[in-house]
């Protein structure tokens, strides 16, 4: 199979993925029982007339393969709707959202790969080390303990036992910023950005130590360092030769948890009341706020599958070994 | 001979005992690393916990208001009365802290047994068959990828109420495809190896080739996930429970965490926050350390000569 084949093949089993994943989301959520408007009604706020009229607005009053169908359309539009609580549209809504969560963290997550391959591949080429078993060992608590634990434990000693850092939100409440650049280049930011940018990286650091490290250590006895051994090259260039090679365990682990970013710092999000995509999506669920909701799910299942498709793609283009027809 | 080509009872027997001898000396082997020690001892604690502790509580966790002179002993760091301090509510930290271990005991152990034993089945069967049935199954895997699951997991339990058990069946249902991927790629090279292909030959059946020639080769990695499966299961649980989608009725960690950090007092009250957030890291950090040190066992290729 060619590589364009294999490329058209992965694209079109992702795009059908996409189809499935938005289907089970709208059948989960046509699911729920308790119908927003209900709750408007009972508190005596609403005449059943007028939820009619409501229900009819936001389209569902129609069959529900006619929903169905509009409901695709518009995903597929990025036409997310208008928010039942904030009655706005939803993408006002979630966009700056995004945009919030990914400003923390895709440095942060740039960050950490970067230096913990680096370390990483460190710790394997001095395999028993102190170095090897200390870094594991401390990567191995901040990846297993709960990243929400984590940041609480941030808040409680520097926010409020030493007083050095906010511990809510992305500004402090007196800062008012115009635009984007404002607002994400200001000290007023930093200072805030510092405590979940950090339990980020320290969560993260530990798979890409391990990746990096085992990587290394596989290698290790191979015949191309030997040779590398014998035409005399310094330690610090057989490091070199064999960490690349180990740059494509990695580049797909990046691209993996790149996708998976959004759903695993929702917990992290609430601790720092960070108002990102995450955040967003457990306020929207608490205020049943269905198309909130459904957009925020979304955009989360998307990041995925299009990640996991770069992955693939990336790995059956970086390793020559990979016969596209056996991926 | 007892051992038709079908799966009788006393080969089955047979089987388990020397595969239980083998997991003893695996066990042996993994607790020479020191790490993998320190994260024994944590998780034997955390399960003694889990089964005596809302025994060893001093008083009930929810229902004993702790008074002193006549009046509700709000947030009172530790000492006196209550060993840990009390919660805003006036409860006692410590009678939650050892009551709180149960429920995430729970969710942990069946929520990554569960994903063990279901990832298992589905990686050996894919793996097995290949073909279709792989093509089938590995299309479910992908679409459980998609899906993603701490969202689905908040949506799904904003409807039901939230008890452990359903907690529990929503972790598995997200979380099996972990293990199903790493088991399905070790069967296809196991299963392409001479002993499975003779024990064919000489014409066991697809049930017995499976379960007795290959399911014994993979079932390190097997054990290796299932612990993971724990780990996960327990961050998970905890997560759910400090956003607010635990079971309403017990007091596990997560939900310590969510009541302090709901309630405000989180900026004052550290002897309330400390011992849920050690707790659950200190387990979670246990389980790791042990399944770290498994998988240099496990995977041969971590197993060059130190230097």
């Amino acid at each position: 199979m060619s590589f364009r084949r294999f490329l058209l093949k992965r694209t079109l089993i992702a795009a059908l993925l996409t189809l499935i994943a938005v289907s089970v989301i709208f059948a989960t959520l046509r699911m729920l029982p308790a119908d927003p408007f209900s709750g408007l009604v009972a508190s005596g706020s609403l005449t059943p007339d007028e939820v009619d009229q409501i229900r009819a607005m936001y389209g569902l009053d129609e069959p529900i393969y006619v929903q169905y169908v509009k409901y695709i359309q518009n995903l597929f539009t990025f036409q997310f709707g208008i928010s039942l609580t904030q009655q706005r549209p939803v993408g006002e809504i979630i966009i700056p959202a995004l945009v919030n969560t990914m400003v923390l963290l895709l440095p942060a997550l740039v960050a950490t790969a970067i230096v913990s391959s680096l370390a990483g591949m460190y710790a394997g080429w001095n395999r028993g080390s102190w170095f090897e078993q200390s870094s594991i060992v401390v990567t191995t608590v901040f990846r297993a303990t709960p990243i929400f634990v984590t940041g609480i434990l941030f808040l409680i000693i520097f926010s409020y036992g030493l007083g050095w850092l906010p511990a809510f939100g992305m500004r402090s409440p007196l800062a008012n910023p115009d635009g984007y650049l404002e607002t994400y280049l200001s000290v007023d930011f930093l200072k805030h950005y510092l405590l979940p940018f950090a339990a980020t990286v320290l969560f993260y650091s530990g798979d890409f130590l391990m990746l990096a490290r085992n990587s290394v250590v596989e290698r290790m006895g191979s015949e191309f360092l030997m040779l590398h051994r014998a035409k005399g090259l310094s330690e610090m260039e057989q490091l070199g030769r064999a960490g690349r090679n180990s740059l494509l365990p990695l580049v797909t682990y990046f691209a993996l948890r790149t996708g998976m970013l959004f759903q695993g710092v929702i917990t992290l999000e609430v601790v720092f009341a960070w108002p990102g995509i995450g955040r967003a999506l457990v306020q929207a669920i608490l205020n049943q706020d269905y198309p909130t909701v459904q957009a925020a799910v979304f955009i989360m299942a998307l990041a995925v599958i299009i990640m996991n498709l770069t992955a693939d793609v990336a790995y059956a283009k970086l390793d020559p070994t990979v016969e596209a027809g056996d991926v | 001979m007892s051992s038709g080509y079908f799966l009788d009872p006393e080969t089955v027997i047979e089987r388990l005992r020397s595969q239980g001898g083998r997991a003893w000396r695996t066990l042996r082997f993994v607790l020479r690393d020191n790490s993998a020690k320190l994260g024994f001892v944590i998780i034997v604690t955390f399960g003694f916990m889990g089964i005596f502790g809302p025994m060893l509580a001093p008083y009930h966790p929810i229902e004993d208001t702790l008074q002193q002179g006549g009046s509700m002993m709000r947030l009172q760091p530790p000492g006196g009365k209550a060993v840990l301090g009390t919660t805003s509510f006036g409860k006692d930290i410590l009678s939650q802290f050892l009551a709180g271990a149960r429920p995430t005991l729970i969710v942990g152990l069946f929520g990554g047994v569960g994903t063990g034993v279901v990832g298992f089945l589905v990686g050996l069967t894919s793996g097995y068959f290949g073909g279709r049935v792989d093509e089938f199954l590995m299309r479910l895997t992908d679409l459980t990828f998609a899906l993603p699951f701490l969202p689905m997991a908040l949506v799904i339990l904003s409807f039901v109420t939230p008890s452990i058990w359903i907690i529990t069946a929503v972790l598995v249902t997200f979380l099996w495809k972990m293990p199903a991927r790493v088991i399905r790629s070790e069967v296809m090279t196991v299963k392409e190896r001479t002993f499975v292909k003779s024990a064919r030959a000489r014409g066991a059946g697809h049930l017995r080739t499976m379960f007795l020639h290959v399911a014994p080769n993979v079932l390190g990695i097997g054990f290796l996930y299932t612990a993971y499966a724990v780990g996960w299961s327990i961050v998970a649980g905890a997560s759910l429970a400090f956003l607010g989608f635990g079971d309403p009725t017990t007091t596990s960690w997560g939900r310590m965490l969510e009541q302090v950090f709901r309630s405000g007092a989180i900026r004052v009250a550290w002897w309330w926050v400390l011992p849920p957030a050690i707790g659950i890291g200190a387990v979670t950090t246990g389980v790791f350390l042990v399944g770290r040190a498994f998988e240099e066992i496990v995977n041969p290729d971590l197993q060059t000569e130190q230097e």
